[in-house]
């Protein structure tokens, strides 16, 4: 009794949280979820007075059908996600049967044991049960099953609970049923489809990714551009863009704080900024650290992305909100044909792209492009580029730092030790010499006045190298970054 | 149940359940640009009617192809103004010309030039004229973008159309003796671009056997190297190696010294620079005019093209010569003029493939195919994402007679060659009838001249190319093939010895 009240809510459990870190907004997921689930609860009640004979064998039938969609939903839930736009509908519809199916639980049961209690007993016995049950399962829910299964396992776990009651029932109610034999097949078959389903879950969550992400993965969504996935460990939210790391939340500071001070310090009076990529927001949240900024204007490619760092209630946290500010201004667009066409020009330019893993996105490297977005610099204008790690990729940096000087740049190369990155590089590079600032806002976790100087310094292993430019017809940078992260991996 | 509600409920319950049925796309299109209709009322000799009006000019231009409008911004710019060009179709451009639909700009035939040489004197100045070649540095934007060409043999995917996976040591050995010699040819520095600076009689001999023989000559066997040469003389002269001369085949890799990674490409293909052309000499083109007549008339000439008689002292013949014989009243019949019959056609994709691979390339050729592949327009867009894209694929149809071959593209029709080219893309994307939905076809009967056995040295070819005259001849199969290039030095060769004797006659023009 405890046993199927527990499964029935970790369904519904499972089904709200799901919805609710695929889709977002979770008061809308978790209400719709669970009115919908015990709407059909009544269903099921209401159904279950057209049930006369052998009621113990639809019990067992029951707990196996539970078992199987139960078990299942989850992984189903997630394949859906990932390949179809179903994804709601599919929901919703398992959330109604699962909870048809539970609704004809209680009352069958109550009915299956009227004749060996009272019935004020019976209704006494079955719903303290099924009410500590559902205590239970809230409390196992987040504190053992999500941190240490996951959704997809849960699920399967629970799965296998409900056709083990299936299987004890055949034990129980022998007497009352006819086939007893066939059922316990029945039963010994799906527990074995579910087994392998618990042990091979990881496969089923989404495919191939298992091997990247190694920690639970709290949102996946394919885009029009790219596959975005957040994973959690404990407090630790990390950013995969097709998959690759984005930012880890425990160190990003240091990442965004390199990105931003030690350029943007370095102006007088910055009032206009202009960050191209950076769609979570957390440029941004180091640039409002200057009061004295009038705008920033934000192109990212993906209006997904921007979204979802300015709704997510785990991310806005990240970010501080940084997307409500007013004087920020997100462009959705793909940044060469926007730097090509806007006309507008900048104190300071951030450009934060995804590693050029590929020619499209090695476009965004090239001397060409780096023209395009110098002609947006003021007079007193600076800008800095991410350019991958010195360290790792040490071609593919000084690759980059080549490009923008090839552009007609000054170039003022520095790096960081980010853990989860490793060393990662930035160039600053301008139409006007740069000085190290000497003073920076307060606040700051990573960079401070002291410490600057060293970052432009770089020991023998990261130093230069004579590398070509990378242009749009002879794209270097993308062979050399294909080498250099080969050479690693060997 | 009729088959609409059917369909309805089919697409319904997949909208409703989100999963989109996954089937062909229908795909829609036409015939596109047919001219062949009023080059034939020339060839039969149609009665035309009488000119109403009566319009006068020191030079007419016959041909809104690269050749003429190369000679229209010769004139231009050296300041002459009293001339017009006559187009027959209502799109200038010829072998240029280029389309556009809400995707992006496209081309009908030629997409590219290869980033000219020093000797191309004429190109060069163009491009700084254009903005493409700036300071001694060609516009990095108008280079084609990485990466550049592959090639599908053996089920896979190859950087670069030359041959390169699967060689064997016989192969390898052929190809770097090949190297050699067209490196030696080079050298000779007669074998140039435009090809009549180094045109020299002592390479006579090498047009007097075809190409595929001079190979056979070499003891140059490999199939592999055999099927790239005739992949070149394909994509170049619209023949195989069995039907263009050992010269022009070896022209084809001799001619050429890279300074740059190219070649300079647009979306458009080279539409781009007839587009620019049209910004500069558009007023003096005149579309839709058809010359059925050309006669003697004193000095000069009386041009008739639909209801006006043209007065001209100059004529610029720029159109493709063979037409001169059926239009030029007295003169003799041409011998020495083949052409190549060519396809091509604009495909809309709305997605990639899956089977695309990972990067979208430009010029996308497969080994065992009788076409020439296919090339994305999108691909010079600087935009990091594509969705949707045109490719415009391409066809010489080279095997065979050329005759037989134009019979074949007016006889068959449009859904006859939509198939056959969703067939070819097919070997290599076995998904691309998920992704097209339209097809629009381009039949020309007489697209590329054919350097042929013989061709390059033909005395016909030779004196109709310097005929001092009134009469000058522009088109660039007076250098035995059709390239950008040779139709760009014919152009304003032209022009020039037109404005030499304008000068004679009337003095210095400004």
């Amino acid at each position: 009794m405890l046993l199927i009240a527990a499964c029935g809510l970790i369904y519904e459990l499972i089904a709200g949280t799901l919805a609710s870190y695929l889709l977002g907004d979770s008061v809308l997921q978790f209400s719709t979820i669970i009115g919908c689930y015990l709407f059909a609860m009544g269903i099921g009640s209401a159904l279950s007075r057209y049930i006369d004979r052998g009621l113990a064998y639809r019990f067992v039938w029951i707990e196996l059908l539970l078992g199987v969609i139960g078990g299942f939903s989850s992984a189903l839930l997630f394949l859906a996600f990932a390949y179809t736009q179903g994804f709601q509908l599919l929901m919703y519809a398992l959330v109604i049967v699962i909870g048809v199916l539970v609704g004809l639980e209680i009352p069958l049961l109550m009915r299956i044991i009227r004749d060996r209690y009272h019935f004020r007993d019976v209704v006494a016995h079955v719903l303290t049960f099924d009410y500590l049950g559902a205590l239970g399962a809230s409390l196992l829910f987040p504190i053992l099953l999500v941190p240490y299964l996951g959704l997809v396992r849960s699920a399967m776990l629970f799965g296998i609970i409900n056709v083990l009651v299936a299987l004890w029932s055949t034990f129980l109610f022998a007497k009352q049923l006819a086939s007893v034999q066939a059922l316990r097949i029945m039963c010994v078959v799906v527990l074995c489809g579910l087994g392998i389903g618990l042990a091979q879950a990881k496969r089923i969550t989404i495919a191939a990714e298992d091997n990247i992400y190694a920690d639970e993965i709290i949102f996946a969504r394919d885009t029009r551009y790219q596959h975005i996935v957040l994973t959690r460990f404990k407090d630790d939210i990390r950013l995969f863009l097709s998959s690759h790391l984005q930012f880890s939340s425990r160190d990003e500071y240091r990442y965004h704080e390199a990105l931003v001070h030690p350029g943007l310090s370095a102006i007088p009076a910055p009032r206009r900024v202009l960050v191209l990529g950076g769609g979570d927001g957390l440029a941004v949240r180091e640039i409002l650290k200057y009061p004295q900024i009038e705008s920033i204007t934000l192109v990212d490619l993906d209006p997904e992305m921007t979204r979802l760092f300015s709704t997510h209630p785990m991310l806005t946290a990240l970010n501080q909100k940084s997307f409500s500010s007013p004087k920020v201004h997100i462009t959705n667009a793909d940044a060469f044909p926007w730097v090509d066409s806007n006309g507008d020009s900048f104190d300071f330019i951030v450009i934060d792209f995804p590693d050029p893993t590929n020619y499209s996105l090695g476009k965004l490297y090239t001397t060409a492009f780096y023209k395009a977005a110098a002609r947006h610099l003021s007079a007193q204008g600076l800008m800095v580029v991410q350019s991958t790690s010195p360290m790792f990729a040490r071609d593919s940096y000084w690759c980059i730092a080549e490009t923008l000087k090839q552009a007609g740049l000054k170039t003022y190369p520095y790096h960081v030790y980010v853990p989860s990155f490793g060393e990662w590089g930035f160039v600053i590079a301008s139409f006007r010499d740069y000085r190290i600032p000497t003073s920076l806002p307060h606040g700051l976790r990573f960079v401070s006045v002291d410490g600057l100087p060293a970052l432009f310094q770089f020991p023998p292993d990261m130093s230069p190298l004579p590398m070509p430019p990378n242009r749009l017809n002879d794209q270097v940078l993308v062979r050399a970054y294909d080498q250099d992260w080969k050479d690693i991996s060997h | 149940m009729s088959t609409s509600r059917r369909q309805f409920l089919q697409s319904a319950s997949a909208a409703l359940i989100g999963l989109s049925i996954k089937g062909d796309r229908p795909v829609v299109g036409t015939f596109v640009n047919d001219s062949f209709q009023m080059g034939h009322q020339l060839r039969d000799r149609a009665s035309f009617s009488q000119p109403k009006q009566v319009a006068k000019h020191a030079v007419v231009i016959i041909g809104g192809g690269i050749a003429g409008l190369s000679s229209a911004w010769r004139l231009h710019k050296k300041g002459f103004a009293d001339f017009v060009l006559l187009e027959m179709n209502d799109q200038p451009g010829g072998n240029s010309r280029w389309g556009e639909n809400e995707i992006t700009a496209y081309p009908w035939a030629a997409h590219y030039v290869p980033v000219p040489g020093l000797k191309a004197i004429y190109v060069r100045e163009l491009f700084e004229d254009l903005g493409v070649l700036k300071n001694g540095q060609w516009e990095e934007r108008y280079l084609c973008f990485t990466p550049q060409e592959r090639l599908f043999l053996y089920g896979r995917w190859q950087e670069g159309i030359e041959p390169a996976v699967g060689l064997t040591p016989a192969d390898r050995d052929q190809f770097r003796r090949l190297e050699d010699r067209i490196h030696e040819f080079r050298a000779t520095g007669k074998f140039t671009v435009p090809m009549e600076i180094g045109l020299s009689d002592t390479t006579a001999d090498l047009d007097q056997l075809s190409f595929a023989d001079w190979l056979r000559a070499q003891r140059m066997d490999s199939r592999i190297l055999n099927w790239y040469m005739n992949y070149c003389c394909r994509d170049d002269y619209g023949a195989t190696t069995n039907n263009t001369s050992a010269w022009a085949g070896i022209q084809y890799f001799a001619s050429r010294e890279p300074e740059e990674k190219g070649p300079l490409t647009w979306p458009e293909g080279n539409g781009w620079i007839v587009r620019r052309l049209l910004e500069r000499v558009g007023s003096f083109v005149e579309t839709n005019r058809m010359v059925h007549k050309i006669s003697r008339r004193g000095n000069g000439f009386s041009v008739l093209a639909g209801d006006t008689e043209y007065q001209t002292e100059f004529i610029i013949f720029a159109a493709p010569t063979f037409l001169a014989a059926y239009l030029v009243e007295g003169m003799a019949p041409l011998h020495d003029f083949e052409y190549s019959p060519w396809l091509t056609a604009n495909l809309t994709l709305e997605h990639f493939p899956d089977s695309y691979g990972p990067d979208p390339t430009w010029d996308n050729v497969f080994m065992e195919s009788p076409t020439l592949g296919y090339v994305d327009a999108t691909h010079q867009s600087v935009r990091s994402h594509v969705e949707r894209t045109v490719w415009t694929f391409y066809w010489a149809l080279a095997d065979g007679l050329p005759s037989e071959n134009r019979q074949l593209l007016l006889n068959k029709d449009w859904n006859y060659w939509k198939e056959a080219i969703l067939h070819d893309l097919e070997r290599v994307h076995h998904d691309i009838r998920k992704c097209v939905s339209r097809i629009d076809i381009m039949r020309m009967g007489h697209a590329m001249a054919r350097p042929k056995v013989g061709a390059i040295f033909s005395a016909e070819r030779r004196n109709l190319a310097k005929a001092h005259g009134r009469i000058l001849f522009a088109n660039s199969d007076l250098s035995g093939f059709s390239i950008f290039e040779e139709a760009q030095y014919r152009g304003v060769n032209a022009a020039d010895r037109v404005l030499s004797q304008v000068a004679g006659a009337h003095g210095p023009t400004h």
